[in-house]
């Protein structure tokens, strides 16, 4: 591990470093042709020159992460001045994350709450979603019960027993999964048409409408966050068994 | 400026090659000896000087103590890292070892960043003198599998041989590089490169776009410490055994019988890639001999475990890279091992199709460097390598778990911002340690390094750091920090928990410019005297003859000159000064012209005699 130097002067984003033109944000002066810092709080979707829809044409976001990557790459700034190899180092990265995490439906949706402060890493809450309570309840019992058998040496009927309730159950967890997601999409689409309807909105934190949109999808991804780790709980034991 | 290479600083061998412009593609350089391949073995000779390659190879058998091979292992390792490796490998590991590893050889201790910068510095000079021009920039390919501190290894041997590091490229991607521009390739490709001592498997996209060829990487897998290695100690594991029952000889006090043993086990595992029997002979410290016999299928039985531990790290990369084998359009076998037909069969079981071999599996990592060191020193702008971190990157939390930051197989250059702040009031500092890897628990990943941020005294939780972590294009991780309140950037002091640090690599830095100038000095003052002493040898020859032949008297002063420019050389040669020992031996030769013109003479008369003019 290195120690990095200094990283570009925010304040120079108004005025290209080189040149002095005036600069909007873009990744090279549009006048010189120089490639620029990042603005602080630029966000990945205008990175790609993208409009924060949630649904993303997947070779489209491919195409355009390409493109950028011939021009941003540190292998096209080899010879360039410290200072640019850095920007591109900069950038290429910024390039690299934003793609990592537009890529997928479901690290967009949380980059897309993230931006707007209601989801953040490590906070989600893992308590059972209420409706969920007693089937959490029975599922924990028949992994004790498991555990216990497995420990014990076992009898091989109960155990066959146990892991047959123990799949039906995951198979269960995962058909909710499968709704969880099905609903996501809805509220995908209505994201987007929103966005549709209204692309000169405000921020997002103004709008209430958005506001509770968003809500209602980080309930649905807490929900589905905590589905998936039962299920692959379940599995966890089962293959173990 | 000077020639840009790309060299595969391997386990067992190691290769340099260059961009050819004329024929638009890469070659290697051959060394002294007529091969590309220069062994990765070094030997410190008693005088102090260096040898490299085939001549250190050599002394494995002479002078096991002063040489090392496989010191690729020992990479970015501490000493705890290598336990298992001690028990198998000769290393001589100086007590003194701490976070890096110092090897003793013969007088010197050197870490292993120094020994592979000799043999670093033996290619540097191949190329040079294969060029007649300074080469001074190289690309040099590591591991995918391998860690930060076994990157910043590589790139540290690199600093130290007098080479610019223009980037570290994974050697599954520099294949493939080469593979690509040899064949025209698209679409999903899979390299499974098993070498000496490190296994990779890497998942490329091959995609054609309007502005040339991306080479993007899905994801890799593998392990640093599984080789062609690790065959070869299975195989002397079973020979010892054998000595011990049937000769009831233990090898342990007879490193040089060792080494005997281990080239001839490498040869019959060579011969087994194309025979189906091979013979074993290796002389014994007894006088006796070993001879065995060993077939494929014995051969194949005995490694096949060690072959298994391929399959793992396989299954993941295709896992990770969201593919079914069968999606895969094209595998690739790189690396010496990929010679053994279970390798291959095991492979082609996998992927469901049979591999490519077209290219020499031991050049085209080197081939791939040099395509990569031409895209990077001309600036050619119709091929990229879009490649991955392979390990997650993560931070120490409460209770010693780790939280990830930058996954495993992300595209780099990657990074990850994170906030920090205080938990109790007026506290001066945030401690913050970093680690790589898959587990949950930092005791279980290795550890990066650690260091502290500095926080101004206040309130808790006023405090607003922001640390950026940054992958680059090497896979070397970079941090900064920023004190969001103030905006004002913070210098770190990163304490590297494997490695060397900048001071130390200074001082290494000056000690090889010294070192060199002193192998210079010594390798002059060896060959002027070997000059010296052939001079003396032939004059003695001379006179002999003379006196026996009884032919024609030396003039006096004649001989008396030759006597004095004898001592005068004798004197030199009992001295170091090698300039005073070629001005003596000059000397000597001027002083003998008249003799050896006598002699020469005479030669040329007893071969003309009883011959006519017109026979002549």
């Amino acid at each position: 591990m290195t120690t990095g130097t200094a990283s570009a002067n925010p304040s120079a984003a108004a005025a290209c470093w080189s040149c002095g033109a005036a600069v909007s944000g873009g990744h090279f002066c549009a006048g010189c042709g120089r490639i620029q810092p990042l603005a602080r709080g630029a966000d990945y979707f205008s990175f790609f020159g993208l409009p924060r829809k949630l649904t993303l044409d997947a070779t489209d976001l491919e195409s355009r992460f390409h493109q950028l990557s011939w021009k941003l790459h540190p292998d096209n700034f080899a010879g360039s001045s410290e200072f640019e190899r850095e920007l591109s180092l900069e950038r290429s990265s910024q390039l690299n994350d934003a793609y990592r995490a537009l890529r997928e439906p479901l690290s967009r949706v949380e980059y897309l709450l993230a931006l707007a402060g209601m989801r953040k890493e490590g906070q989600q809450k893992q308590q059972a979603p209420p409706e969920l309570l007693e089937e959490v309840f029975d599922l924990n019992e028949s992994l004790d019960e498991l555990r216990g058998a497995r420990r014990s040496g076992g009898d091989p009927v109960e155990m066959t027993s146990l892991r047959k309730r123990l799949q039906a159950a995951r198979e269960n967890f995962l058909e909710k999964l499968g709704e969880v997601d099905r609903s996501l999409e809805q509220l995908f689409a209505e994201w987007d048409r929103a966005l549709d309807a209204a692309p000169d909105a405000p921020s997002d934190a103004q709008v209430p409408a958005q506001w509770k949109l968003m809500e209602r999808m980080n309930e649905a991804l807490n929900r589905r966050s905590y589905i998936r780790n039962l299920a692959e709980n379940v599995q966890k034991e089962l293959t173990e068994a | 400026m000077g020639r840009t290479v790309g060299i595969d600083l391997g386990t067992t061998f190691s290769l340099i090659a260059a961009f050819d412009p004329a024929k638009g593609r890469p070659r290697c350089v051959p060394g002294p000896y007529g091969s590309t391949l220069c062994p990765s073995v070094v030997s410190v000779d008693p005088d102090g000087s260096i040898l490299v390659g085939e001549p250190a190879r050599r002394r494995l058998l002479t002078q096991p103590e002063r040489t090392i091979y496989s010191v690729k292992r020992l990479m970015g390792r501490g000493v705890e890292d290598v336990q298992e490796e001690l028990k198998l490998f000769p290393f001589r590991i100086d007590p003194e070892s701490r976070n890096v590893i110092r090897v003793r050889l013969g007088q010197r201790v050197l870490t292993p960043p120094e020994i592979s910068s000799f043999i670093l510095r033996e290619l540097k000079n191949w190329a040079e003198q294969y060029f007649g021009e300074s080469v001074d920039r190289a690309v040099i390919t590591v591991p995918a599998y391998f860690n930060d501190a076994q990157r910043q290894a590589t790139r540290d041997a690199g600093r130290l041989a007098g080479l610019e590091v223009l980037r570290l490229v994974n050697e599954p991607t520099a294949a493939a590089l080469a593979y690509g521009l040899h064949e025209q390739r698209r679409g999903r490709v899979a390299v499974y490169d098993l070498g000496g001592g490190t296994f990779d498997i890497s998942i490329l996209k091959l995609v054609s776009t309007g502005q040339g060829d991306i080479y993007q990487v899905l994801a890799t897998n593998g392990d640093t410490h599984l080789g062609g290695d690790d065959l070869d100690l299975r195989l002397l594991a079973v020979a010892r055994q054998e000595i011990r029952v049937r000769h009831g000889l233990n090898l342990v006090e007879h490193p040089a019988v060792v080494q005997e043993l281990r080239k001839a086990l490498i040869g019959a595992k060579h011969e087994l890639s194309e025979t189906n029997r091979a013979t074993l002979l290796a002389p014994l410290p007894d006088g006796s001999a070993y001879v065995r016999e060993i077939t494929r299928a014995e051969f194949e039985g005995l490694v096949q475990p060690i072959l298994e531990r391929t399959m793992g790290p396989s299954r993941m990369a295709l896992a990770d890279s969201k593919l079914q084998a069968e999606e895969i359009d094209e595998v690739v076998l790189v690396g010496g091992s990929t010679r053994v037909p279970l390798v291959r069969r095991m492979v082609e079981q996998l992927f469901g199709r049979r591999p490519h071999t077209e290219l020499d599996p031991d050049e085209v990592v080197a081939l791939g460097a040099a395509v990569q060191a031409d895209i990077l020193s001309r600036g050619v702008k119709d091929m990229l390598l879009l490649d991955v971190t392979p390990l997650s990157l993560g931070i120490e939390t409460m209770g010693g778990v780790v939280a990830k930051i930058i996954p495993r197989n992300s595209t780099i250059p990657a990074s990850a911002q994170e906030m920090f702040t205080t938990g109790v009031e007026n506290q001066t500092g945030i401690d913050i340690h970093v680690l790589q890897g898959e587990r949950e628990l930092a005791a279980d990943c290795r550890s990066l390094a650690k260091f502290q941020l500095r926080v101004p005294p206040g309130p808790a939780g006023l405090a607003r750091i922001e640390v950026k972590f940054l992958i680059d294009a090497n896979g070397i991780l970079q941090v900064s920090a920023r004190d969001l309140r103030t905006s004002q950037q913070q210098s770190l002091e990163v304490q590297p928990s494997y490695g060397l640090n900048d001071a130390e690599i200074e001082r290494m830095l000056e000690e090889s410019i010294e070192y060199a100038e002193q192998d210079l000095t010594r390798r002059q003052l060896i060959e002027s005297r070997h000059e010296g002493e052939a001079i003396l040898q032939a004059t003695a020859k001379s006179l002999a003859r003379l006196e026996a032949e009884s032919c024609g008297e030396m003039p006096e002063a004649e001989r008396r000159a030759v006597k004095a420019a004898e001592s005068a050389l004798r004197e030199a040669l009992a001295g170091e000064d090698y300039k005073l020992i070629r001005a003596r031996t000059e000397q000597m030769n001027q002083a003998t012209l008249p003799l050896a013109e006598r002699v020469m003479n005479r030669a040329l008369s007893g071969a003309l005699a009883g011959k006519r003019l017109s026979d002549v």
